[in-house]
């Protein structure tokens, strides 16, 4: 292989991947913590969803080497996610102004 | 082909310019099916999303019949399983074949224990009566007249994902024999990151199921 243009591929230290490994548990124990806390009603899941939201953030930047690799996979990545929100704001557009929900679901 | 020499590496196709232009096509491949994947699952998110704005109540009321503490071992599970991925790419990437093969079986071995874990909570429901479907559901516990809803989510969103979990142990014996076979090294080991990539989705589909429906009551 020509070195020229060789550019090198990213290789985590294993001190790195524990560490991720390490955070990843103890967010789990706090979001199941969390969940024995008296929390009102919309914040417990915005709570939930946001520890979530940290663990994938973890597991996509660092696991999935997206914080080292070409910013064009991270383009797909919040493309996807874009249009999910997407289908769920037109889905709720309708099922959450209908007058009657259909009655056997 | 078996020509070895400096200039073409056995691995590499004869449409691409180099390893590195093959291995990032790959990779953005792989981008472009997780994408696929997060929209497949969307579906089923949209699905949750919409019951749930609807009968709030129900979802509180029948989560407690899920085991918080096995959910809980099962995505510590997944994540330990997705820290020995990592560490089989990065033995890979520095040549340790037998480091590669020892993550992946134990990889392997962690999947298999999601898997079990989930047959316990699974048999555990269908035996007292908690069937997917109005017809088949029979469980009078849940004190709501559209218990079976949820399950039937619960049933869906779960069971493709075990399925996930399935056909991930299946691709990882595909590259543990390989790796055996010594056909990974630092030079290419891309099917080794392509499996990695899909089974860090699988963990990640996990983190959000997780809480979604096991920590709600």
């Amino acid at each position: 292989m020509s070195e020229h243009n060789h550019h090198e591929h990213h290789v985590s230290s294993a001190g790195q991947l524990w560490a991720i490994g390490i955070a990843l548990t103890l967010l789990t124990i706090l979001t199941v913590g969390l969940s024995y806390v008296e929390i009102p009603a919309p914040f417990d899941v915005v709570v939930a969803l946001t520890v979530a939201f940290g663990k994938a953030f973890l597991v996509c930047a660092f696991f999935m080497n997206l914080y080292w690799d070409t910013k064009f996979n991270t383009m797909l990545l919040i493309g996807a996610f874009a249009f999910f929100i997407l289908m769920v704001a037109v889905t709720l557009l309708d099922t959450l102004y209908r007058n009657d929900v259909v009655p056997s679901f | 082909m078996s020509n070895h020499s400096q200039a073409h590496p056995a691995h590499l196709q004869h449409h691409f310019v180099d390893s590195d232009q093959q291995f990032d096509a790959a990779k953005m491949g792989m981008w472009v099916f997780i994408v696929n994947e997060i929209l497949f699952f969307g579906g089923l998110f949209c699905a949750y999303i919409v019951f749930r704005a609807w009968y709030p109540d129900l979802f509180t009321q029948a989560a407690t019949e899920l085991n918080t503490v096995w959910g809980a071992v099962n995505t510590l599970v997944l994540i330990g399983s997705s820290l020995t991925v990592a560490m089989a790419i990065r033995s890979a990437q520095k040549n340790q074949i037998k480091g590669l093969q020892i993550n992946l079986l134990i990889t392997i071995a962690l999947a298999c224990i999601f898997l079990l874990i989930k047959y316990f909570e699974y048999s555990h429901k269908l035996h007292i009566g908690i069937w997917p479907g109005a017809e088949l559901y029979t469980y009078e516990g849940i004190d709501h007249p559209l218990a079976h809803v949820f399950f039937s989510i619960y049933y869906v969103m779960t069971g493709i994902h075990a399925i996930h979990i399935i056909v991930g142990i299946g691709l990882m014996i595909w590259i543990y024999i390989r790796a055996k076979k010594n056909e990974f090294g630092s030079e290419y080991y891309t099917p080794v990151e392509m499996v990695g990539l899909y089974w860090h989705l699988v963990d990640v589909i996990w983190i959000f199921l997780f809480p979604l429906l096991y920590l709600i009551e």
